[in-house]
């Protein structure tokens, strides 16, 4: 009975601000002792490094090296001039750039962060030399930057297919759509803006020569996603080893094609990748310990009682845990997130039948959107030292970009298909 | 007063190069995670041949890169964690609670270290790994099974490098509280990470 407590014991100590990491071990570990269950805190210990000693997990270190490699190329540099080329010339032409590269660099690096990072730099000043407000180049490089780890590949899908025991390559594919959309919404959004506010051209409209070239220089990088998709796809790979072909095919052309990287960076690219990788190691290890005491503690249970309270309508159900979801990713970022609330959140959707995959998107795409929120937006601190304006600035000019991406998970709790069509249709679920 | 500074200077001092020679090694683990994975690619897919031990030794490697590397990302501020409650605190306030926090974490630390090197060196570190071998003559005629404990090791070794820098930023915290914070060196480097 003692350890129902948990969960509100693990959200005060996160609350006060203990680590996520320290969190998912004390709470579960405090009541264990007081239980007198200590020998079952070496059962907590041992699962936290079984939940790291995983071959599937590899992935993701991996991932975050080839878009570290990319990112240190240069590659986003043709990725925005093949951008530019295609609709560079439409009116709002830098700010559909933007949406478009995040989109293209989404295939490539998987990390939202890394997006704003990269085209953040470049573009935010391009816009300001063409009349836009620095504001607003800000505000639509950080909203489009979440398209990162919608499309795969995506560090956050994987996190959750090996906490929650579902394919890697299912989730994958059920991403495609989402941020196929959520791109193309913003592109929307930004022609309805464009027209309101007379946002200039960024050129005229390219030649089919032009086009070609520009096509031919950024053939390299955007041959990544399909290697990585085609390969796990086609069954060549599994993807853990795709991710490792995606690192030496993003050596292979940032060293020896474009001749962008040097050797002497890949030390600090892999110390970057490593660090960060240690990390989130650590907490899915933690978080497969947390998982065992929170199913062996009847929280999702307890928590599927509640919500059935409410309603048993799973439409219903489902706008509450999207309210939920929104709320947290204001206060956390979408990896924790995702580790704390999916052992929890998803037997209750699954029991309800709503499909497995589809709460993942749903979630994910969620709390993707909450590194947009204050007050812990990871993605508006970035854009903000990125732009050199302050948190409330970015925030404030975000929201129209917000409201569209809020309609968008809408659109995806509540028709299915635009997630699960792909991934069934190759047969990764019935 | 001096006597923590001095403390504070020392464990300083000894975390960076710990820590520095730490993430040269999870560096080469990295890059070594690599080799291995693509090596492995190449002899399934283009030669036919399944190689048995590349993907045991590149899941050691993975673990020893998060023993050695996540130390460096904690001293740096890169774990996640909600520090709102803290920013809206008065200083002393929150360096209390800072303190608090501290506390439990080393709590936490202290109970993995003591389960954590039990293990390697119990009944589970002794068995061996299924595919990895190592040389123990140079002319390469005898070889032993790597035992479990190596890398059951990775993980303990990272608790004990985490419980250093734990205690570091407690006397750092206590010096905060005595208005002295400013007369140690600042930890360089903060970072926020994630796999977002």
């Amino acid at each position: 009975m003692m350890l129902s407590f948990f969960l509100p014991l693990f959200m005060l100590f996160l609350f006060l601000g203990l680590p996520v990491f320290f969190g998912l071990i004390a709470a579960p570990g405090l009541l264990l002792w007081l239980n007198g269950q200590e020998r079952d805190i070496v059962l907590l210990y041992r699962n936290v490094y079984n939940g790291m000693d995983s071959f599937p997990l590899m992935a993701i270190p991996f991932f975050m090296l080839a878009g570290e490699v990319m990112n240190r190329s240069n590659i986003t540099l043709r990725l925005v001039e093949f951008s530019q080329a295609m609709i560079g010339h439409l009116r709002g032409g830098l700010a559909h750039v933007n949406v478009l590269s995040s989109m293209l660099f989404a295939g490539l690096s998987g990390s939202a962060v890394a997006d704003v990072s990269a085209l953040g730099s470049m573009l935010i000043p391009a816009m300001e030399k063409q009349g836009y407000t620095r504001k607003f180049a800000a505000a639509i490089t950080a909203a489009s930057s979440i398209i990162g780890p919608i499309i795969p590949p995506s560090g956050i899908m994987i996190i959750y297919a090996y906490v929650m025991g579902e394919s890697v390559a299912a989730l994958f594919l059920a991403g495609i759509v989402p941020g196929i959309l959520m791109g193309g919404s913003l592109m929307l959004m930004v022609a309805v803006m464009a027209d309101r506010y007379d946002l200039p051209p960024a050129t005229t409209r390219a030649s089919w020569g032009h086009r070609g070239q520009a096509s031919l220089k950024a053939i390299w990088p955007l041959m990544t996603p399909v290697i990585i998709l085609g390969g796990i796809l086609g069954g060549v790979f599994t993807p853990t080893e795709a991710a490792a072909v995606a690192v030496g095919y993003s050596l292979l052309i940032g060293l020896f094609v474009m001749r962008t990287l040097k050797w002497s960076d890949l030390p600090d690219v892999m110390l970057r990748a490593g660090m960060t990788s240690a990390v989130v190691l650590l907490l899915v290890g933690a978080a497969m310990a947390f998982k065992t005491v929170a199913s062996l503690s009847h929280t999702p249970e307890l928590l599927a009682g509640i919500l059935l309270g409410l309603s048993d309508n799973p439409l219903i159900v489902l706008f509450l845990i999207n309210v939920l979801l929104f709320i947290v990713g204001m206060f956390l970022d979408a990896g924790p997130a995702i580790i704390i609330l999916g052992p929890i959140l998803g037997p209750i959707f699954v029991s309800m039948g709503v499909d497995s995959v589809h709460f993942a998107i749903i979630m994910a795409v969620n709390l993707t959107v909450g590194l947009l929120t204050p007050p812990m937006g990871l993605v508006l601190f970035v854009t903000s030292s990125v732009s050199g304006l302050k948190v409330e600035t970015v925030a404030r000019a975000i929201l129209p970009f917000l409201a569209v991406e809020i309609t968008v998970i809408f659109l995806l709790t509540y028709i299915p298909a635009l997630t699960l069509t792909v991934p069934r249709m190759l047969g990764f679920i019935q | 007063m001096q006597v923590l500074l001095g403390l504070t200077r020392l464990l300083s001092m000894v975390n960076a190069a710990l820590l520095g020679a730490g993430r040269v090694l999870g560096t080469a683990c990295v890059a070594l995670m690599v080799i291995f994975i693509l090596v492995q690619v190449f002899y399934r897919y283009v030669l036919g041949n399944a190689l048995p031990w590349s993907e045991e030794a590149a899941r050691f490697l993975m673990l020893w890169m998060t023993g050695l590397m996540a130390p460096t990302a904690f001293r740096r501020g890169g774990f996640v964690s909600i520090d709102l409650l803290v920013g809206l605190m008065p200083r002393m306030v929150a360096a209390v609670l800072q303190l608090g926090l501290l506390a439990l974490s080393l709590v936490v630390l202290v109970v993995g270290f003591r389960i954590g090197w039990a293990e390697v060196f119990g009944f589970g570190g002794r068995f061996a790994t299924d595919a990895l071998w190592l040389p123990t003559r140079v002319d390469l005629s005898s070889w032993m099974k790597v035992p479990r404990g190596w890398a059951m090791a990775s993980l303990a070794t990272g608790i004990t490098l985490l419980i250093s820098v734990n205690v570091e930023l407690m006397l750092r915290s206590v010096l905060q509280l005595f208005g002295a914070g400013a007369r140690v060196p600042e930890i360089r480097d903060q970072i926020t990470l994630g796999a977002e």
